[in-house]
């Protein structure tokens, strides 16, 4: 997007802001590790205690398992085939959600007739509807990505709505006075005024995405991460099951994280015109 | 030579040459039938080519409602709004507007050169001939080389800077201002009046702006059209005769400012 790069403010006053960042970074990765290291410590002798149950497999057990997943190309395949899926389901999520969602959100009249529907729609457990789903597509990739799609498509609706309702009276007078034709609205004025709610819907649905993407491979015959974390638990290997399910978590974590960072690089407008 | 000291009554008509802007009969209002609330009756203006007319009248008489009429935002309840003899139906190529609240009609996701270069882009008009367009706007309003600043980093009276820019782009005929300089500080307001005085000089726009203050009305305009009452319509017209140069310290005092000074405010004490 051309139309949101932000100016990179002066040098004085990047300096000493940047280097209070970093040390304020450093200590909150100190900070989390901590935690993470007293879970897993806790966790630990939680099963050495017999505390949980005894088919619980042990921290180096578990570590061990990550090594042999991240040695294995059956693992890395099932990894691709996981996040290929959801990849698939959020894009397609969040075009037909932006889209709709601009279309409904400034229009009063659809706004008020479609409001109960994306209500209960976005409420709706998705996953109850699997059985059709299967039903008619069989336990295919395609099935997935439309789970996928059920289930990720609510938040980027739901927030592209509201970001279409916010645009602000003044420009919509502007933009009229002046004529401007309504693609050209839509994208260069529409679009850009909506993208901070857009964003966090987008970022939702992303997490959302691989969560049902896991979901319907443990539940389904459809290959991928989630189908290894059954197939390791019929085995009654916990330890893989376990780091296949650590690394399902760690890819949300990470994708969800990533997209913040651009989020905030892209709406630096946003920041600064509001505050 | 001697120069009229007095003030005059002027006519809702042009003095001489041709009319560009016509308000005809217009009356305006909100909501339907019964439940109308009418704002406006049986409003009657003419502005001539290159014209600086202002409008006054108090705090919710009507003049943002008017200035939706002349914009074709909002449509009259009765009569017509014409330009260059055409009657209008909705927002023309021939009116650009500047609103009071900058802040709002700025983008805040564009810089200010896409800004004000937006309205050509909506025309079809190429990227290079648009940009270039908008650094000259941009040169006219005092601002030339601060076309990649985005508008909130720009204080207030810059960022109205920018949206007069952006209607000068357009090269509308006519430009319509709603209190468009209310919301900054009396220096900056100063500056930006002479700003609007010296375009009207230098490129002859005409202009129609609407405002609560009665010393404002009276210094930009070559009339000043006086609205009051409920629904509003015109009470009062008076021809400044101060030419196209105006001085903050000269023009305000010369007898004549103070003549219709006295004579509008006893009018709105009236009203
Ligand atoms: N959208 C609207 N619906 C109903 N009444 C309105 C609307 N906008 C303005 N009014 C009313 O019209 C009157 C004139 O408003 P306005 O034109 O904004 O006055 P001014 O600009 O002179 O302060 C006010 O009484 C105001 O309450
Ligand atoms: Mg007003």
């Amino acid at each position: 997007m051309t139309t949101t790069h932000t100016r990179a403010p002066s040098a004085e006053t990047k300096a000493p802001r940047r280097s209070a960042l970093l040390q304020r970074d450093w200590s909150l990765l100190a900070q989390r590790l901590g935690a993470l290291g007293i879970i897993l410590a806790l966790w630990q002798a939680a099963v050495l205690t017999g505390l949980l149950p005894s088919i619980t497999p042990t921290v180096p057990e578990v570590t061990l398992g990550l090594w042999t997943a991240v040695t294995s190309t059956s693992f890395w395949t099932a990894l691709g085939q996981t996040l290929s899926a959801a990849t698939a389901g959020w894009i397609i999520s969040c075009v037909l959600g932006v889209f709709l969602g601009l279309l409904i959100g400034p229009l009063r009249w659809l706004d008020r007739s479609t409001s109960v529907t994306v209500e209960f729609g976005r409420a709706f457990p998705t996953i109850a509807l699997m059985p059709v789903i299967l039903l008619l597509l069989g336990a295919t990739t395609s099935m997935q990505i439309t789970m996928v799609v059920l289930s990720a498509l609510w938040p980027v609706l739901v927030q592209s709505i509201l970001g279409a309702r916010r645009l602000d009276p003044g420009i919509a007078d502007t933009v009229r006075i002046y004529r401007i034709p309504r693609l050209l609205w839509f994208r260069r004025v529409l679009l850009p005024s909506a993208l901070p709610f857009v964003t966090t819907g987008v970022r939702i649905a992303a997490s959302i995405s691989i969560l049902a993407a896991v979901g319907i491979e443990v539940l389904t015959q459809v290959p991928g991460i989630g189908r290894m974390i059954t197939l390791a638990q019929e085995a009654q290997r916990w330890d893989l099951a376990f780091a296949y399910l650590f690394f399902a978590g760690l890819f949300g974590w990470t994708v969800t994280a990533l997209l913040a960072r651009a989020e905030s690089s892209l709406l630096a407008w946003n920041r600064q015109a509001s505050g | 030579m001697t120069a009229p000291q007095s003030i005059h009554t002027g006519s809702l008509d042009v003095l001489g040459g041709e009319v560009l802007l016509d308000v005809s009969h217009v009356s305006m209002g909100y909501g339907d039938g019964e439940h109308e609330k009418r704002i406006l009756e049986d409003l009657n203006l003419k502005v001539g080519h290159s014209e600086f007319v202002s409008i006054v009248g108090p705090s919710g008489v009507g003049k943002t409602t008017l200035l939706r009429g002349l914009s074709g935002l909002l449509p009259p309840k009765r009569g017509t709004v014409s330009v260059a003899g055409q009657t209008i139906t909705g927002p023309h190529p021939d009116i650009a507007a500047v609103f009071q609240d900058y802040s709002r009609s700025l983008m805040p996701w564009m810089t200010t050169r896409e800004n004000v270069a937006f309205p050509l882009q909506g025309q079809g008009v190429g990227r290079r001939e648009r940009n270039r367009r908008a650094e000259e706007s941009l040169e006219e309003v005092g601002l030339s080389g601060q076309g990649d600043k985005y508008p909130w980093e720009m204080s207030g009276g810059m960022q109205q800077r920018v949206a007069i820019a952006r209607a000068l782009a357009y090269h509308a005929k006519v430009l319509l201002m709603d209190e468009p300089f209310a919301s900054v500080d009396a220096q900056t307001r100063f500056d930006l009046e002479d700003l609007v005085v010296n375009l009207r000089e230098a490129l002859g726009v005409t202009i129609v702006l609407v405002t609560h203050d009665v010393d404002e009305a009276i210094y930009l305009a070559d009339r000043v059209i006086v609205i009051a009452e409920k629904p509003a319509t015109v009470v009062d017209v008076i021809e400044t005769g101060f030419g196209t140069v105006r001085d903050q310290v000269d023009t305000k005092a010369d007898p004549r400012f103070q003549d219709a000074r006295g004579r509008i405010l006893t009018r709105l004490r009236k009203a």
